[in-house]
Protein backbone atom coordinates (compact mmCIF):
# COMPACT_ATOMS: atom_id res chain seq x y z
CA UNK A 1 0.00 0.00 0.00
CA UNK A 2 2.82 2.33 0.98
CA UNK A 3 4.98 3.33 -1.74
CA UNK A 4 7.90 5.57 -1.01
CA UNK A 5 8.34 8.23 -3.32
CA UNK A 6 12.13 9.23 -3.06
CA UNK A 7 12.97 9.51 -6.57
CA UNK A 8 14.57 12.77 -6.96
CA UNK A 9 17.67 13.52 -4.34
CA UNK A 10 17.32 16.89 -3.17
CA UNK A 11 20.93 18.63 -3.92
CA UNK A 12 23.47 18.39 -1.06
CA UNK A 13 24.10 21.76 0.05
CA UNK A 14 27.61 20.28 1.09
CA UNK A 15 30.53 22.76 0.15
CA UNK A 16 32.43 20.10 -1.59
CA UNK A 17 30.85 17.77 -4.19
CA UNK A 18 30.45 14.29 -1.92
CA UNK A 19 31.15 10.99 -3.26
CA UNK A 20 27.65 8.56 -4.36
CA UNK A 21 27.81 6.55 -1.58
CA UNK A 22 28.21 9.91 0.96
CA UNK A 23 25.36 11.11 -0.77
CA UNK A 24 23.15 8.16 -0.35
CA UNK A 25 24.37 7.63 3.39
CA UNK A 26 23.50 11.32 4.18
CA UNK A 27 20.52 12.30 1.95
CA UNK A 28 17.45 11.27 4.24
CA UNK A 29 15.16 10.57 1.55
CA UNK A 30 17.98 8.36 0.43
CA UNK A 31 17.94 6.22 4.37
CA UNK A 32 13.47 6.90 4.55
CA UNK A 33 13.87 4.59 2.10
CA UNK A 34 16.01 2.23 3.67
CA UNK A 35 13.75 2.65 6.69
CA UNK A 36 10.66 2.44 5.05
CA UNK A 37 11.56 -0.86 2.95
CA UNK A 38 9.96 -3.68 5.63
CA UNK A 39 7.03 -2.52 6.29
CA UNK A 40 6.92 -1.32 2.93
CA UNK A 41 7.42 -4.68 1.89
CA UNK A 42 5.35 -6.34 4.01
CA UNK A 43 2.58 -4.19 3.12
CA UNK A 44 3.10 -4.37 -1.26
CA UNK A 45 3.73 -8.20 -1.21
CA UNK A 46 0.99 -9.20 1.15
CA UNK A 47 -1.87 -6.71 1.05
CA UNK A 48 -1.42 -4.87 -2.13
CA UNK A 49 -0.68 -8.09 -4.37
CA UNK A 50 -3.29 -10.25 -2.48
CA UNK A 51 -5.45 -7.31 -2.93
CA UNK A 52 -4.79 -6.58 -6.77
CA UNK A 53 -5.61 -11.08 -6.88
CA UNK A 54 -8.98 -10.95 -5.44
CA UNK A 55 -10.26 -8.14 -7.36
CA UNK A 56 -9.30 -9.61 -10.26
CA UNK A 57 -10.54 -13.05 -9.57
CA UNK A 58 -14.01 -11.31 -8.70
CA UNK A 59 -14.44 -10.76 -12.43
CA UNK A 60 -13.27 -14.80 -13.03
CA UNK A 61 -15.53 -17.62 -12.64
CA UNK A 62 -12.40 -19.23 -10.83
CA UNK A 63 -13.81 -22.24 -8.74
CA UNK A 64 -11.48 -24.32 -6.08
CA UNK A 65 -9.10 -26.37 -7.85
CA UNK A 66 -10.14 -25.08 -11.45
CA UNK A 67 -8.97 -21.23 -12.60
CA UNK A 68 -11.39 -19.25 -14.00
CA UNK A 69 -11.96 -17.36 -17.34
CA UNK A 70 -12.74 -13.68 -17.33
CA UNK A 71 -16.64 -13.10 -17.49
CA UNK A 72 -16.67 -9.18 -16.81
CA UNK A 73 -19.08 -7.78 -14.18
CA UNK A 74 -21.37 -11.21 -14.35
CA UNK A 75 -20.70 -12.07 -10.68
CA UNK A 76 -21.87 -8.70 -9.99
CA UNK A 77 -24.60 -8.91 -11.90
CA UNK A 78 -25.19 -12.15 -10.09
CA UNK A 79 -25.44 -10.60 -6.95
CA UNK A 80 -26.99 -7.05 -7.97
CA UNK A 81 -30.34 -9.75 -8.22
CA UNK A 82 -29.28 -11.93 -5.32
CA UNK A 83 -31.82 -11.36 -2.10
CA UNK A 84 -29.32 -12.75 -0.05
CA UNK A 85 -26.33 -10.62 -0.90
CA UNK A 86 -28.79 -7.58 0.20
CA UNK A 87 -29.63 -9.27 3.24
CA UNK A 88 -26.09 -9.79 3.80
CA UNK A 89 -25.60 -5.64 3.27
CA UNK A 90 -28.72 -4.60 5.35
CA UNK A 91 -27.41 -6.92 7.67
CA UNK A 92 -24.09 -5.76 7.99
CA UNK A 93 -24.84 -2.08 7.78
CA UNK A 94 -26.73 -2.91 10.81
CA UNK A 95 -24.88 -5.00 12.88
CA UNK A 96 -21.56 -1.68 12.18
CA UNK A 97 -24.07 1.54 13.00
CA UNK A 98 -25.86 -0.04 16.12
CA UNK A 99 -22.74 -1.86 17.68
CA UNK A 100 -20.78 1.17 16.78
CA UNK A 101 -22.95 3.57 18.55
CA UNK A 102 -23.22 1.56 21.19
CA UNK A 103 -20.02 0.65 22.08
CA UNK A 104 -19.28 4.61 21.42
CA UNK A 105 -21.60 5.37 23.91
CA UNK A 106 -20.80 2.58 26.97
CA UNK A 107 -17.08 2.87 26.21
CA UNK A 108 -17.51 6.50 26.83
CA UNK A 109 -19.20 6.20 30.23
CA UNK A 110 -17.16 3.71 30.95
CA UNK A 111 -14.01 5.44 30.29
CA UNK A 112 -15.49 8.46 31.98
CA UNK A 113 -16.18 6.41 35.19
CA UNK A 114 -12.61 4.76 35.00
CA UNK A 115 -10.97 8.58 34.54
CA UNK A 116 -12.06 9.31 38.09
CA UNK A 117 -10.20 8.60 41.21
CA UNK A 118 -10.79 5.58 43.09
CA UNK A 119 -9.68 2.81 45.02
CA UNK A 120 -7.94 -0.44 43.32
CA UNK A 121 -7.95 1.88 39.76
CA UNK A 122 -5.38 -0.28 38.30
CA UNK A 123 -6.54 -3.70 39.08
CA UNK A 124 -10.02 -2.77 37.85
CA UNK A 125 -8.49 -1.25 34.51
CA UNK A 126 -7.05 -4.01 34.29
CA UNK A 127 -10.38 -6.34 34.47
CA UNK A 128 -12.07 -4.32 31.98
CA UNK A 129 -9.89 -5.08 29.21
CA UNK A 130 -10.59 -8.83 29.69
CA UNK A 131 -12.93 -9.39 26.64
CA UNK A 132 -11.19 -7.91 24.81
CA UNK A 133 -7.74 -9.92 25.37
CA UNK A 134 -10.26 -13.33 25.12
CA UNK A 135 -9.80 -14.60 21.28
CA UNK A 136 -12.86 -13.62 20.13
CA UNK A 137 -13.86 -16.53 18.95
CA UNK A 138 -13.58 -18.73 22.40
CA UNK A 139 -15.79 -15.82 24.15
CA UNK A 140 -18.39 -16.14 20.82
CA UNK A 141 -18.28 -19.76 21.80
CA UNK A 142 -18.92 -18.86 25.16
CA UNK A 143 -21.73 -16.36 24.52
CA UNK A 144 -23.26 -19.44 22.14
CA UNK A 145 -23.34 -22.07 25.39
CA UNK A 146 -25.30 -19.20 27.17
CA UNK A 147 -27.73 -17.93 24.22
CA UNK A 148 -28.46 -22.16 23.68
CA UNK A 149 -31.94 -22.53 23.19
CA UNK A 150 -31.56 -26.41 24.85
CA UNK A 151 -29.56 -25.79 28.16
CA UNK A 152 -28.90 -21.55 28.32
CA UNK A 153 -29.06 -20.09 31.40
CA UNK A 154 -31.27 -17.93 29.70
CA UNK A 155 -33.74 -19.61 28.92
CA UNK A 156 -33.27 -21.05 32.60
CA UNK A 157 -33.93 -17.97 33.98
CA UNK A 158 -36.25 -16.61 31.77
CA UNK A 159 -38.57 -20.05 31.05
CA UNK A 160 -38.25 -19.55 27.13
CA UNK A 161 -39.47 -16.30 26.35
CA UNK A 162 -39.97 -17.69 22.85
CA UNK A 163 -38.58 -19.16 20.08
CA UNK A 164 -35.76 -17.47 18.78
CA UNK A 165 -36.53 -15.72 16.12
CA UNK A 166 -34.87 -13.37 12.88
CA UNK A 167 -34.51 -10.29 15.28
CA UNK A 168 -32.98 -12.15 18.44
CA UNK A 169 -30.53 -13.55 16.41
CA UNK A 170 -29.36 -10.26 15.49
CA UNK A 171 -30.04 -8.92 18.90
CA UNK A 172 -27.36 -11.62 20.55
CA UNK A 173 -24.64 -10.96 17.83
CA UNK A 174 -24.91 -7.63 18.16
CA UNK A 175 -24.72 -7.56 21.90
CA UNK A 176 -21.44 -9.71 21.72
CA UNK A 177 -19.78 -7.80 19.67
CA UNK A 178 -20.62 -4.40 22.01
CA UNK A 179 -19.29 -6.99 25.02
CA UNK A 180 -16.28 -7.79 23.41
CA UNK A 181 -15.64 -4.40 21.43
CA UNK A 182 -16.23 -1.89 25.05
CA UNK A 183 -13.16 -2.36 26.44
CA UNK A 184 -11.25 -1.51 23.45
CA UNK A 185 -13.04 1.72 23.09
CA UNK A 186 -13.47 2.55 26.80
CA UNK A 187 -9.19 2.01 27.54
CA UNK A 188 -8.43 4.25 24.31
CA UNK A 189 -10.65 7.03 25.28
CA UNK A 190 -9.24 6.68 28.70
CA UNK A 191 -5.73 7.30 27.69
CA UNK A 192 -7.52 10.59 25.67
CA UNK A 193 -9.17 11.82 29.06
CA UNK A 194 -5.60 11.73 30.86
CA UNK A 195 -4.35 14.55 28.61
CA UNK A 196 -7.19 16.55 29.53
CA UNK A 197 -5.69 18.97 31.97
CA UNK A 198 -7.73 18.74 35.57
CA UNK A 199 -6.96 22.65 35.58
CA UNK A 200 -9.79 22.76 33.14
CA UNK A 201 -12.39 21.34 35.05
CA UNK A 202 -11.27 23.39 38.34
CA UNK A 203 -11.60 26.88 36.10
CA UNK A 204 -15.04 25.74 34.28
CA UNK A 205 -16.32 25.21 37.81
CA UNK A 206 -15.14 28.32 39.73
CA UNK A 207 -16.93 30.06 36.49
CA UNK A 208 -20.30 27.74 37.18
CA UNK A 209 -20.69 25.34 35.34
CA UNK A 210 -22.27 22.40 35.51
CA UNK A 211 -21.45 18.96 35.17
CA UNK A 212 -23.15 18.35 32.18
CA UNK A 213 -21.42 22.09 30.19
CA UNK A 214 -18.13 20.69 31.52
CA UNK A 215 -18.34 17.39 29.40
CA UNK A 216 -19.72 19.00 26.50
CA UNK A 217 -17.46 22.32 26.31
CA UNK A 218 -14.26 20.87 27.73
CA UNK A 219 -14.26 16.97 27.39
CA UNK A 220 -16.27 16.59 24.24
CA UNK A 221 -13.88 18.78 22.44
CA UNK A 222 -10.73 18.03 23.25
CA UNK A 223 -11.11 14.28 23.23
CA UNK A 224 -12.30 14.60 19.11
CA UNK A 225 -9.29 13.12 18.18
CA UNK A 226 -9.01 10.56 19.40
CA UNK A 227 -12.83 9.75 18.77
CA UNK A 228 -12.68 9.68 15.20
CA UNK A 229 -9.15 7.18 15.56
CA UNK A 230 -11.14 4.62 18.25
CA UNK A 231 -14.35 5.26 16.11
CA UNK A 232 -12.60 4.74 12.84
CA UNK A 233 -11.47 1.45 14.27
CA UNK A 234 -14.38 0.00 15.58
CA UNK A 235 -16.28 0.65 12.63
CA UNK A 236 -13.66 -0.64 9.98
CA UNK A 237 -13.30 -4.14 12.56
CA UNK A 238 -16.84 -3.81 12.84
CA UNK A 239 -17.81 -4.13 9.33
CA UNK A 240 -14.72 -6.40 8.32
CA UNK A 241 -15.86 -8.77 11.27
CA UNK A 242 -16.16 -12.57 10.92
CA UNK A 243 -15.08 -14.77 13.05
CA UNK A 244 -17.74 -14.26 16.33
CA UNK A 245 -20.52 -14.12 13.48
CA UNK A 246 -19.24 -17.27 12.06
CA UNK A 247 -18.67 -19.06 15.20
CA UNK A 248 -22.38 -17.65 16.66
CA UNK A 249 -24.47 -18.57 14.18
CA UNK A 250 -22.80 -19.82 11.18
CA UNK A 251 -24.86 -17.06 9.30
CA UNK A 252 -28.37 -18.72 10.16
CA UNK A 253 -30.65 -19.09 10.93
CA UNK A 254 -31.49 -18.64 7.60
CA UNK A 255 -28.87 -16.27 6.68
CA UNK A 256 -30.95 -13.84 8.95
CA UNK A 257 -27.04 -12.65 10.46
CA UNK A 258 -24.97 -13.36 7.86
CA UNK A 259 -22.56 -10.08 7.03
CA UNK A 260 -20.80 -9.74 4.05
CA UNK A 261 -17.90 -11.19 5.20
CA UNK A 262 -18.98 -14.54 6.10
CA UNK A 263 -21.12 -14.50 2.94
CA UNK A 264 -18.17 -14.23 0.98
CA UNK A 265 -16.30 -17.16 2.90
CA UNK A 266 -19.06 -19.11 2.28
CA UNK A 267 -19.60 -18.59 -1.12
CA UNK A 268 -16.03 -18.38 -1.70
CA UNK A 269 -14.24 -21.40 0.48
CA UNK A 270 -17.28 -23.65 1.13
CA UNK A 271 -19.10 -23.72 -1.43
CA UNK A 272 -15.74 -23.14 -3.71
CA UNK A 273 -17.11 -20.32 -6.02
CA UNK A 274 -13.88 -18.08 -5.34
CA UNK A 275 -14.75 -15.60 -7.98
CA UNK A 276 -18.36 -14.80 -6.10
CA UNK A 277 -16.88 -14.93 -2.99
CA UNK A 278 -14.38 -12.59 -3.73
CA UNK A 279 -16.91 -9.89 -5.85
CA UNK A 280 -19.07 -9.86 -2.35
CA UNK A 281 -15.56 -9.26 0.06
CA UNK A 282 -15.05 -6.44 -3.52
CA UNK A 283 -18.22 -4.96 -2.46
CA UNK A 284 -16.95 -4.21 1.02
CA UNK A 285 -14.35 -1.90 -0.13
CA UNK A 286 -16.60 1.63 -0.38
CA UNK A 287 -18.16 1.03 2.77
CA UNK A 288 -14.84 1.21 4.00
CA UNK A 289 -13.52 3.95 2.08
CA UNK A 290 -16.11 5.55 2.93
CA UNK A 291 -15.69 5.16 7.04
CA UNK A 292 -11.87 6.37 6.78
CA UNK A 293 -12.84 9.27 4.70
CA UNK A 294 -15.40 10.22 7.39
CA UNK A 295 -12.33 10.03 10.13
CA UNK A 296 -9.94 11.12 8.12
CA UNK A 297 -11.74 14.52 7.83
CA UNK A 298 -12.22 14.57 11.60
CA UNK A 299 -9.11 14.44 12.45
CA UNK A 300 -8.17 16.95 9.99
CA UNK A 301 -10.81 19.33 11.31
CA UNK A 302 -8.69 18.89 14.65
CA UNK A 303 -4.98 19.98 13.47
CA UNK A 304 -6.51 23.81 12.37
CA UNK A 305 -8.23 23.62 16.11
CA UNK A 306 -5.40 23.36 17.44
CA UNK A 307 -3.23 25.67 14.82
CA UNK A 308 -0.68 23.01 14.45
CA UNK A 309 1.58 22.83 11.91
CA UNK A 310 1.77 19.45 9.64
CA UNK A 311 4.39 18.09 12.49
CA UNK B 1 -21.47 14.01 32.32
CA UNK B 2 -20.71 11.97 35.82
CA UNK B 3 -18.10 13.82 36.70
CA UNK B 4 -17.28 14.90 39.96
CA UNK B 5 -20.39 16.75 41.96
CA UNK B 6 -22.18 20.09 42.49
CA UNK B 7 -19.35 22.43 44.09
CA UNK B 8 -21.74 22.39 47.38
CA UNK B 9 -20.71 21.65 50.50
CA UNK B 10 -18.03 20.46 52.85
CA UNK B 11 -14.63 22.08 51.75
CA UNK B 12 -13.55 21.70 55.01
CA UNK B 13 -12.78 18.04 54.70
CA UNK B 14 -10.43 19.01 52.03
CA UNK B 15 -7.71 19.48 54.16
CA UNK B 16 -7.48 16.29 55.80
CA UNK B 17 -7.76 13.52 53.17
CA UNK B 18 -5.56 12.16 50.20
CA UNK B 19 -8.09 12.92 47.13
CA UNK B 20 -7.11 14.54 43.45
CA UNK B 21 -7.88 17.44 42.48
CA UNK B 22 -11.84 18.52 42.85
CA UNK B 23 -12.66 14.97 44.21
CA UNK B 24 -13.50 16.59 47.83
CA UNK B 25 -16.59 17.87 46.56
CA UNK B 26 -18.58 14.86 46.12
CA UNK B 27 -20.10 13.22 48.92
CA UNK B 28 -19.99 9.57 49.65
CA UNK B 29 -23.66 8.37 49.03
CA UNK B 30 -23.36 10.36 45.33
CA UNK B 31 -19.97 8.99 44.88
CA UNK B 32 -21.72 5.30 45.39
CA UNK B 33 -24.73 6.71 42.88
CA UNK B 34 -22.83 7.90 40.29
CA UNK B 35 -19.57 5.76 39.91
CA UNK B 36 -19.49 2.76 42.26
CA UNK B 37 -23.01 1.28 41.17
CA UNK B 38 -22.76 1.87 37.19
CA UNK B 39 -19.11 0.54 36.94
CA UNK B 40 -20.21 -2.52 39.16
CA UNK B 41 -22.89 -3.17 36.83
CA UNK B 42 -20.66 -2.80 33.93
CA UNK B 43 -18.35 -5.03 35.01
CA UNK B 44 -20.33 -7.42 36.08
CA UNK B 45 -21.90 -7.51 32.14
CA UNK B 46 -18.69 -7.54 31.13
CA UNK B 47 -17.06 -10.27 33.55
CA UNK B 48 -19.87 -12.48 33.67
CA UNK B 49 -19.39 -14.65 30.20
CA UNK B 50 -15.83 -15.12 31.96
CA UNK B 51 -17.03 -16.30 34.97
CA UNK B 52 -19.07 -18.89 32.84
CA UNK B 53 -16.11 -20.20 31.07
CA UNK B 54 -14.43 -20.76 34.19
CA UNK B 55 -17.28 -22.07 35.89
CA UNK B 56 -18.09 -24.99 32.93
CA UNK B 57 -14.80 -25.88 32.83
CA UNK B 58 -14.47 -26.90 36.62
CA UNK B 59 -18.34 -28.85 36.23
CA UNK B 60 -18.61 -32.12 35.98
CA UNK B 61 -20.45 -33.43 33.07
CA UNK B 62 -23.78 -33.74 34.80
CA UNK B 63 -24.17 -30.46 36.62
CA UNK B 64 -23.67 -29.06 33.14
CA UNK B 65 -27.05 -30.28 31.53
CA UNK B 66 -29.22 -30.81 34.37
CA UNK B 67 -30.29 -27.18 35.19
CA UNK B 68 -33.30 -28.44 37.44
CA UNK B 69 -31.44 -30.30 40.18
CA UNK B 70 -27.91 -28.08 40.28
CA UNK B 71 -28.03 -24.45 40.43
CA UNK B 72 -26.40 -23.25 37.18
CA UNK B 73 -24.58 -20.43 38.87
CA UNK B 74 -22.74 -22.31 40.98
CA UNK B 75 -20.78 -25.67 41.07
CA UNK B 76 -21.21 -27.85 43.77
CA UNK B 77 -18.22 -30.82 43.27
CA UNK B 78 -15.55 -29.15 41.44
CA UNK B 79 -13.38 -31.40 39.05
CA UNK B 80 -10.27 -31.09 37.39
CA UNK B 81 -11.23 -33.74 34.66
CA UNK B 82 -11.80 -31.76 31.92
CA UNK B 83 -8.79 -29.11 31.93
CA UNK B 84 -6.12 -33.00 33.14
CA UNK B 85 -7.96 -34.38 29.56
CA UNK B 86 -6.66 -31.05 27.72
CA UNK B 87 -3.59 -31.26 28.73
CA UNK B 88 -2.62 -34.34 28.63
CA UNK B 89 -5.03 -36.38 26.21
CA UNK B 90 -5.55 -34.27 23.16
CA UNK B 91 -2.52 -32.25 21.32
CA UNK B 92 -3.45 -28.72 22.91
CA UNK B 93 -0.17 -28.50 24.29
CA UNK B 94 0.97 -28.61 20.89
CA UNK B 95 -1.53 -26.23 19.89
CA UNK B 96 -0.54 -23.54 22.05
CA UNK B 97 2.82 -23.70 20.71
CA UNK B 98 1.69 -23.63 17.81
CA UNK B 99 -0.06 -20.40 18.44
CA UNK B 100 2.76 -18.58 20.79
CA UNK B 101 5.30 -19.56 18.04
CA UNK B 102 2.88 -17.81 15.30
CA UNK B 103 1.80 -14.80 17.65
CA UNK B 104 5.56 -13.99 18.63
CA UNK B 105 7.45 -14.38 15.25
CA UNK B 106 4.67 -12.42 13.16
CA UNK B 107 4.50 -10.04 16.11
CA UNK B 108 8.28 -8.96 15.92
CA UNK B 109 8.51 -8.66 12.35
CA UNK B 110 6.11 -6.17 12.33
CA UNK B 111 7.21 -3.85 15.76
CA UNK B 112 10.76 -4.28 13.65
CA UNK B 113 9.27 -2.88 10.49
CA UNK B 114 7.17 -0.85 12.30
CA UNK B 115 9.95 1.06 14.27
CA UNK B 116 11.52 1.50 11.51
CA UNK B 117 8.78 3.00 9.14
CA UNK B 118 7.47 5.06 12.28
CA UNK B 119 10.90 6.62 12.78
CA UNK B 120 11.23 7.59 9.18
CA UNK B 121 7.57 8.95 8.94
CA UNK B 122 7.98 11.34 11.91
CA UNK B 123 11.95 11.86 12.10
CA UNK B 124 13.34 11.73 9.06
CA UNK B 125 10.78 13.98 7.45
CA UNK B 126 11.77 12.68 4.05
CA UNK B 127 9.43 13.53 0.84
CA UNK B 128 5.85 12.30 0.91
CA UNK B 129 6.37 11.71 4.46
CA UNK B 130 2.95 12.63 5.21
CA UNK B 131 0.88 11.03 2.59
CA UNK B 132 3.05 8.01 3.48
CA UNK B 133 1.42 7.99 6.98
CA UNK B 134 -2.01 8.44 5.44
CA UNK B 135 -1.37 5.89 3.68
CA UNK B 136 -0.37 3.20 6.00
CA UNK B 137 -3.69 3.65 7.57
CA UNK B 138 -5.37 2.69 4.08
CA UNK B 139 -4.11 -0.83 4.73
CA UNK B 140 -7.37 -1.10 6.88
CA UNK B 141 -9.58 -0.49 3.55
CA UNK B 142 -8.54 -3.97 2.41
CA UNK B 143 -11.13 -6.54 3.85
CA UNK B 144 -9.77 -9.41 5.32
CA UNK B 145 -11.82 -11.81 3.52
CA UNK B 146 -10.54 -10.78 0.23
CA UNK B 147 -6.80 -12.60 1.68
CA UNK B 148 -8.09 -15.98 1.75
CA UNK B 149 -7.33 -17.36 -1.96
CA UNK B 150 -3.15 -16.15 -0.62
CA UNK B 151 -1.48 -19.56 0.57
CA UNK B 152 1.05 -17.89 2.81
CA UNK B 153 2.19 -18.17 5.82
CA UNK B 154 0.34 -17.24 8.71
CA UNK B 155 4.01 -15.06 10.25
CA UNK B 156 3.84 -13.34 6.84
CA UNK B 157 0.09 -12.27 6.74
CA UNK B 158 -0.55 -11.55 10.04
CA UNK B 159 2.06 -8.50 9.96
CA UNK B 160 -0.13 -6.55 7.24
CA UNK B 161 -3.02 -6.42 10.20
CA UNK B 162 -0.44 -5.56 12.85
CA UNK B 163 1.86 -3.14 11.04
CA UNK B 164 -0.14 0.09 10.67
CA UNK B 165 -1.68 0.16 14.20
CA UNK B 166 2.01 -0.26 15.30
CA UNK B 167 3.34 2.29 13.05
CA UNK B 168 0.66 4.94 14.25
CA UNK B 169 1.08 4.00 17.43
CA UNK B 170 4.74 3.92 17.63
CA UNK B 171 4.57 7.73 15.29
CA UNK B 172 2.49 9.18 18.19
CA UNK B 173 4.76 7.74 20.82
CA UNK B 174 7.96 9.10 19.11
CA UNK B 175 6.96 12.92 18.42
CA UNK B 176 6.72 12.97 22.43
CA UNK B 177 10.47 11.93 22.52
CA UNK B 178 12.27 15.58 22.17
CA UNK B 179 14.25 16.77 18.91
CA UNK B 180 17.22 18.04 20.97
CA UNK B 181 18.10 14.48 22.13
CA UNK B 182 18.56 13.78 18.26
CA UNK B 183 20.47 16.95 17.57
CA UNK B 184 22.92 16.79 19.95
CA UNK B 185 23.79 12.91 19.16
CA UNK B 186 23.86 13.86 15.17
CA UNK B 187 26.20 16.79 16.14
CA UNK B 188 28.33 14.25 17.80
CA UNK B 189 28.67 12.33 14.94
CA UNK B 190 25.89 9.71 15.62
CA UNK B 191 24.36 8.70 12.25
CA UNK B 192 20.56 8.23 11.81
CA UNK B 193 20.96 4.44 13.21
CA UNK B 194 22.76 5.08 16.05
CA UNK B 195 20.51 7.36 16.82
CA UNK B 196 17.67 4.87 16.80
CA UNK B 197 18.97 1.58 18.13
CA UNK B 198 20.54 4.29 21.30
CA UNK B 199 18.32 6.70 22.05
CA UNK B 200 15.37 6.73 20.29
CA UNK B 201 14.44 2.64 20.77
CA UNK B 202 15.63 2.89 24.72
CA UNK B 203 13.23 5.74 25.16
CA UNK B 204 10.32 4.43 23.09
CA UNK B 205 10.11 1.50 25.39
CA UNK B 206 6.92 1.40 27.00
CA UNK B 207 5.25 2.32 23.23
CA UNK B 208 7.46 -0.67 22.34
CA UNK B 209 5.39 -2.83 25.04
CA UNK B 210 2.09 -1.62 24.44
CA UNK B 211 2.01 -1.93 20.57
CA UNK B 212 3.94 -6.17 21.80
CA UNK B 213 0.54 -6.20 23.53
CA UNK B 214 -1.83 -5.15 20.78
CA UNK B 215 0.10 -6.86 18.27
CA UNK B 216 0.40 -10.27 20.40
CA UNK B 217 -3.13 -9.89 21.18
CA UNK B 218 -4.31 -9.73 17.56
CA UNK B 219 -2.29 -12.59 16.61
CA UNK B 220 -3.36 -14.65 19.80
CA UNK B 221 -7.19 -13.86 18.47
CA UNK B 222 -6.76 -13.91 14.62
CA UNK B 223 -9.21 -16.77 13.41
CA UNK B 224 -10.28 -16.40 9.33
CA UNK B 225 -6.77 -16.22 8.62
CA UNK B 226 -5.66 -19.43 10.59
CA UNK B 227 -9.03 -21.41 9.87
CA UNK B 228 -8.57 -21.06 5.85
CA UNK B 229 -4.56 -21.61 5.76
CA UNK B 230 -4.26 -24.66 8.42
CA UNK B 231 -5.55 -27.96 7.38
CA UNK B 232 -3.47 -30.46 9.41
CA UNK B 233 -4.88 -30.91 12.86
CA UNK B 234 -1.03 -30.81 14.82
CA UNK B 235 0.10 -27.26 13.20
CA UNK B 236 -3.68 -25.79 14.11
CA UNK B 237 -3.45 -22.68 16.80
CA UNK B 238 -5.68 -22.44 19.60
CA UNK B 239 -8.64 -21.04 18.77
CA UNK B 240 -9.17 -22.89 15.08
CA UNK B 241 -8.44 -25.83 17.09
CA UNK B 242 -10.78 -26.34 19.86
CA UNK B 243 -13.89 -24.97 17.46
CA UNK B 244 -12.72 -27.87 14.83
CA UNK B 245 -11.65 -30.89 17.67
CA UNK B 246 -14.05 -30.45 20.45
CA UNK B 247 -17.74 -29.51 18.50
CA UNK B 248 -18.41 -32.87 16.70
CA UNK B 249 -21.35 -32.15 13.96
CA UNK B 250 -23.92 -31.24 16.74
CA UNK B 251 -22.43 -32.50 20.00
CA UNK B 252 -20.22 -29.64 21.57
CA UNK B 253 -18.05 -31.01 24.14
CA UNK B 254 -18.61 -27.36 26.69
CA UNK B 255 -16.25 -28.57 29.01
CA UNK B 256 -13.24 -29.38 26.95
CA UNK B 257 -14.31 -25.91 24.94
CA UNK B 258 -14.75 -24.19 27.75
CA UNK B 259 -11.47 -25.56 29.67
CA UNK B 260 -9.63 -24.72 26.47
CA UNK B 261 -10.84 -21.46 26.01
CA UNK B 262 -10.01 -20.60 29.36
CA UNK B 263 -6.41 -21.99 29.34
CA UNK B 264 -5.94 -20.51 25.82
CA UNK B 265 -6.73 -16.75 27.07
CA UNK B 266 -4.57 -17.47 30.28
CA UNK B 267 -1.16 -15.95 28.86
CA UNK B 268 -2.88 -12.70 27.58
CA UNK B 269 -4.54 -12.08 30.95
CA UNK B 270 -0.70 -12.50 32.65
CA UNK B 271 0.49 -10.30 30.09
CA UNK B 272 -1.84 -7.57 30.67
CA UNK B 273 -2.09 -7.40 34.33
CA UNK B 274 1.53 -6.44 34.26
CA UNK B 275 1.13 -3.99 31.52
CA UNK B 276 -1.77 -2.57 31.24
CA UNK B 277 -0.73 0.81 32.65
CA UNK B 278 2.17 0.91 30.03
CA UNK B 279 -0.43 0.60 27.32
CA UNK B 280 -2.55 3.34 28.57
CA UNK B 281 0.51 5.84 29.03
CA UNK B 282 1.54 5.07 25.46
CA UNK B 283 -1.92 5.13 24.32
CA UNK B 284 -2.07 8.83 25.70
CA UNK B 285 1.40 9.30 23.68
CA UNK B 286 -0.14 8.15 20.51
CA UNK B 287 -3.07 9.95 21.23
CA UNK B 288 -1.58 14.02 22.02
CA UNK B 289 1.17 13.77 19.23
Amino acid sequence: MSTVQTSMPVPAAVADTPSLWMRLRTNRNWIALWFMLPAAAFLILFLAYPLFLGVWMSFTDERIGRTGVFVGLENYQWLWDDSIFWLAVFNTLLYTIVASAIKFAVGLYLALLLNRHMPFKALIRSVVLIPFIVPTVLSAIAFWWIYDAQFSIISWSLIRLGVIDHNMARGSVIFANIWRGVPFVAITLLAGLQTVSPSLYEAATLDGATNWQRFRFITYPLLTPIIAVVMTFSVLFTFTDFQLVWALTRGGPVNATHLMATLSYQRGIISGRLGEGAAIATAMIPFLAAAIAISWFGMQRRKWQQGSNND
Amino acid sequence: MTDSALPSKAPAAAQSDDSEGMSFLESLPRRVVTLYLPLFVILVVLLFPFYWMALTSIKPDEQLIDMDRYNPFWVVHPTFKHISKLLFETQYPRWLWNTMYVAVGATTLSIIASVLAAYAIVRLRFRGAEAVGVLIFFAYLVPPSILFISQLSLILVYPTLLIPFSTWLLMGYFKTIPYELEECALIDGASRWQILVKIVIPLAVPGLISAFIFSFTLCWNEFIYALTFLQSTPNKTVPVAIVNEFVDGDIYKWGSLMAGALVGSLPLVILYAFFVEHYVSAMTGAVKE
